[in-house]
């Protein structure tokens, strides 16, 4: 039970992490890239290459991340240019049918180049024990990094300049333009950083469970069902619903078999849609 | 190019452009009828061959579901991600209706349909009751296309998961011959056609049309928004239901991927975007164009869902609106020059 809770916390900080990256961009932006999860793949796959070409755990780790970061900048000089001159419905519409195709355009090169999950990405190694509870050494270093993430991420936001200004152009874009604030650079930044959350998480991950080639839908279903339990456009609702969804996810799958624990988180994100449709800490549009 | 996207679409990607609905019964059928005679030529081209009805009856079926899609979403703004799903509802409604349970074909199709019409509207009643914007409502549907797949997996026992359902029942019946399956497809498509083109020229179409070009003014000009948005769910989700438990039966075997998110609702929302969503003949032209594509990318294996994404992306950003309105648009400019 404890092993669970721990693991579930660790599982939904990761959760949290990944859906911080998709609810930002969101917020800032307007925009819902469905190639999240392909974003993360491609990261931990450079990882993985780096690794087998003989760079350091640690420095592999970096080369991930930075193709995180490189993937999100360029998403947001390509395919996003043309989505940001429309405005409103029609541009969350348009970003979800356009990065769909990236989406598919990843996936279907990824399953073609690597047949029947021919590449799963691991990185990690054997078990250690706290509070009495065995844990994979993956795990911790898994825990450990993603703490730390939350942490800097947490002190961007509310301490560095760059980091109140992307707040202030989520609470007020029109506001932050009259102070000086330029919307479009801070969504370059949004971007990087969602494209390194999600190297991030893919990599961290990837200590814990091998992660396959065609894992990029479900992560970005993951971090969309999270996304909208927690708030569009909420960090810290994403992490509050990571955490509650991580238990439940691990809870139920234990007690009740991993069949029914999907249908159960399933089920959390659609009733809190019905009952609290700007999410647990969102903001009414 | 996406700004005309944006000020020709409004709020939404919904652009149907045929408007004078007062036009006569005979002009609303004539078009239906003439695709209804081309297609009926079909078999006469490929009917020697077993594989190629096989892929027309696939043709047909994906038309039907693109209809259904386009009655939902292209006229009244519903973005339900859940296209394979209520079509699945529909294809193992029925099997399971007619194997298990031992009731006859033609009544295990009509319970399978019915029920699919019900969660179609149960999911639009919730989506308007709550207020649901496009996104919401395409997330909600998504969320529930996911567990339905899911249950499809975990009810091995009932469904057959992974490996698939064989439906025995009707296994000497007409649908499983070479042709009759392709006529039988084919009348479900111009009836859903004629009761869409009937559905836009009612006061049912006239109110959509209101709803979609000023949400706010319809309601204030008093037409039952939440009422519309529901009628047309459960209208487009039993014809998916319907054309989903015909084609199990004709096929004699389904799978989870038989009704995937991956294979029908996304290429279903591709034939629509192509073809012109809110039309009446885009979902055919859709769906007649990309059987053809698949059938000639069918040696790139995998490497058709990149080519896929890349059909996606291009036809959103060069032709927003679909061929259809296109071409009707380039018409109307030439004939005024």
């Amino acid at each position: 039970m404890i092993a669970n809770i721990l693991d579930g916390i660790v599982l939904g900080l990761q959760f949290g992490l990944l859906a911080a990256g998709l609810t930002l961009v969101y917020g800032l932006g307007g925009v819902l890239n469905l190639a999240y999860g392909q974003m993360a793949v491609l990261s931990a796959i450079a990882t993985l290459f780096a690794i087998d070409a003989g760079v350091p755990t640690l420095p592999a780790v970096g080369v991930g991340l930075a193709v995180g970061v490189l993937l999100g900048l360029i998403f947001d000089q390509t395919i996003l240019r043309p989505i940001y001159r429309i405005q409103g419905e029609a541009r969350v519409l348009l970003s979800l049918l356009l990065t769909l195709g990236v989406a598919f355009i990843v996936d279907g090169y990824l399953t073609w180049r690597y047949p029947t999950e021919g590449l799963s990405i691991r990185i990690g190694g054997g078990p250690i024990d706290i509070l009495g509870v065995p844990m994979r050494r993956g795990s911790i270093v898994a825990s450990v990094i993603t703490l730390l993430a939350l942490g800097a991420l947490f002190a961007f936001f509310r301490g560095t300049t760059l980091g109140r200004a992307v707040r202030s152009v989520i609470e007020d874009e029109e506001g932050a333009r009259l102070v000086g604030i330029d919307p479009r650079r801070m969504l370059r930044v949004i971007l990087a950083l969602s494209g390194f959350l999600a190297a991030l998480v893919a990599i961290t991950q990837s200590m814990v469970r091998p992660v396959t080639v065609t894992a990029g839908f479900g992560i970005t279903v993951f971090a969309l069902i999270v996304t909208v339990v927690g708030g569009l456009g909420s960090v810290t609702g994403a992490m509050f619903a990571g955490i509650i969804l991580g238990m439940v996810n691990n809870i139920a799958a234990s007690y009740i078999g991993t069949f029914l624990s999907l249908l159960i988180l399933l089920g959390a994100a659609a009733l809190t849609i019905l009952i609290r449709p700007s999410g647990l800490l969102g903001v009414k549009e | 190019m996406t700004e005309r996207f944006a000020e020709a679409t409004g709020t939404s990607l919904i652009g149907g452009t045929e408007q004078r609905a007062s036009r006569s019964l005979a002009s609303l059928l004539l078009p239906i009828a003439a695709v209804g005679a081309l297609l009926a030529l079909v078999p006469l081209w490929l009917g020697d061959s077993r594989v190629m009805m096989g892929v027309a009856v696939v043709g047909l079926t994906f038309a039907c579901y693109a209809i259904g899609f386009n009655v939902i979403f292209g006229s009244t703004g519903q973005l339900f991600l859940c296209v394979g799903a209520l079509a699945g509802i529909g294809g193992y409604g029925a099997a399971i209706l007619a194997d298990t349970v031992g009731l006859p074909v033609a009544v295990s199709i009509l319970i399978a349909t019915l029920l699919a019409s019900l969660i179609g509207g149960v999911l639009s009643w919730v989506a308007v009751r709550r207020s649901l914007g496009v996104i919401f409502t395409g997330i909600i549907t998504l969320i529930f296309a996911l567990a339905y797949e899911n249950l499809l997996l975990g009810l091995g026992g009932l469904t057959g998961g992974e490996s698939g359902f064989s439906i025995s029942s009707g296994a000497d019946s007409f649908l499983r011959r070479q042709i009759p399956p392709y006529y039988m497809m084919l009348v479900l498509v111009l009836v859903f056609l004629a009761l869409h083109g009937l559905l836009r020229r009612s006061h049912v179409g006239w109110a959509f049309r209101a709803l979609r070009d000023d949400e706010l003014a319809a309601e204030l000009a008093g037409v039952d928004v939440a009422r519309y948005r529901v009628y047309a769910a459960m209208i487009g989700a039993a014809m998916l239901g319907l054309a989903g438990a015909i084609y199990a039966f004709t096929e004699g075997r389904i799978s989870p991927t038989t009704f995937g998110f991956a294979q029908v609702d996304v290429v279903v929302l591709v034939m629509l975007a192509f073809g012109g969503i809110g039309t009446l003949l885009g979902p055919i032209l859709g769906a007649i164009t990309f059987t053809a594509i698949d059938e000639v990318l069918i040696e790139l294996g995998q490497l058709r869902v990149l080519v896929y994404g890349i059909l996606i992306i291009v036809l959103f950003l060069w032709i927003p609106r679909g061929v259809i309105p296109s071409l009707q648009a380039w018409l109307r400019r030439r004939r005024q020059t």
